[in-house]
């Protein structure tokens, strides 16, 4: 029996398996809860990654990194 | 369906996968790569057009018609020869690797991953006049500082998540194929990066 409803599941289930999933191996499972993160509403984990990025480059660098932002402000 | 509605479409469609490549980017690339139009390339041009006038407006001391100056006229060429050298690489390379796909749907999912590039280059251009730059290291010029570079940061991971999910779904790779484009792509563009900051066109790669 073919109703709207099953043909559009038959159209989505052709677009999802169109791609074959991603394996990695052992790493998996792991790769799958991060890209889990990322695959909806990314922004807190990107901006989270660049905050450690950063506090990490101050350390680093200290205020140098205003040098930096002087270089990249004058970039465009 | 004639060419003006065509348009328009595209321009409803565009404006639909520009949000959702903020809040869900991996069922959007899916979804445009799947169904999209190159002619949603159209308003990405504009809006590349429209922040290359700006720039020219900030860089360019003078009352000509911007439209008209060199400057104008020297980012507007390269940002498009960019483009095309920059699709046509990752095409040649992904396939040469067992990618499937078309080069058009290809450069269209390319195509999107310029939207974190024009806003960062907005940003710094309007910041350029609001607080134009040396920063100082006092205390208000290093927090400031940080909260640019955070800003920079995200908008750079975002654009590596969009070229990524690019490359996933417009040449159907995996990611360790995805791995091996990059590397090979890398010092191409690194090279080119190069050449435009030594013609002083961009100092910082708008790639």
């Amino acid at each position: 029996m073919k109703t709207k409803t099953y043909a559009r599941f038959v159209k989505r289930w052709e677009e999802v398996t169109d791609l074959p999933p991603q394996t990695l191996g052992p790493l998996t499972r792991p790769y799958k809860k991060l890209t889990k993160r990322l695959k909806v509403m990314p922004w807190p984990w990107l901006v989270g990654i660049s905050l450690i990025g950063v506090i990490g480059l101050y350390m680093i660098l200290g205020s140098a990194i205003t040098f930096l932002v002087t270089l990249l402000q004058r970039g465009f | 369906m004639d060419r003006v509605d065509q348009i328009l479409v595209s321009g409803v469609a565009f404006g639909k996968n520009s949000l959702g490549l903020i809040l869900r980017p991996y069922e959007t690339y899916r979804r445009i790569v799947d169904r999209g139009s190159v002619v949603e390339l159209l308003p990405i041009g504009l809006l590349l057009a429209g922040y290359f006038a700006l720039a020219s407006l900030v860089k360019e001391d003078t009352l000509r018609p911007f439209l008209l100056t060199r400057q104008f006229m020297v980012l507007v060429g390269t940002a498009g020869v960019s483009f095309f050298l920059v699709s046509a690489t990752l095409w040649t390379v992904g396939t040469i690797v067992g990618g499937k796909g078309t080069f058009s749907r290809f450069v269209l999912a390319w195509g999107y991953t310029m939207l974190p590039t024009i806003a960062w280059f907005l940003m710094t251009s309007i910041l350029y006049l609001i607080l134009p730059p040396p920063r100082t290291t006092r205390t208000l010029g290093v927090a400031f500082s940080m909260l640019y570079l955070v800003i920079s940061a995200t908008i750079l991971f975002w654009k590596i998540l969009l070229g990524y999910l690019s490359l996933r779904f417009g040449l159907r790779l995996d990611l360790g194929k995805i791995v091996v484009v990059a590397i090979v792509a890398a010092p191409i563009f690194a090279l080119y990066s190069f050449a435009m900051y030594k013609l002083g066109v961009f100092k910082v790669p708008f790639l």
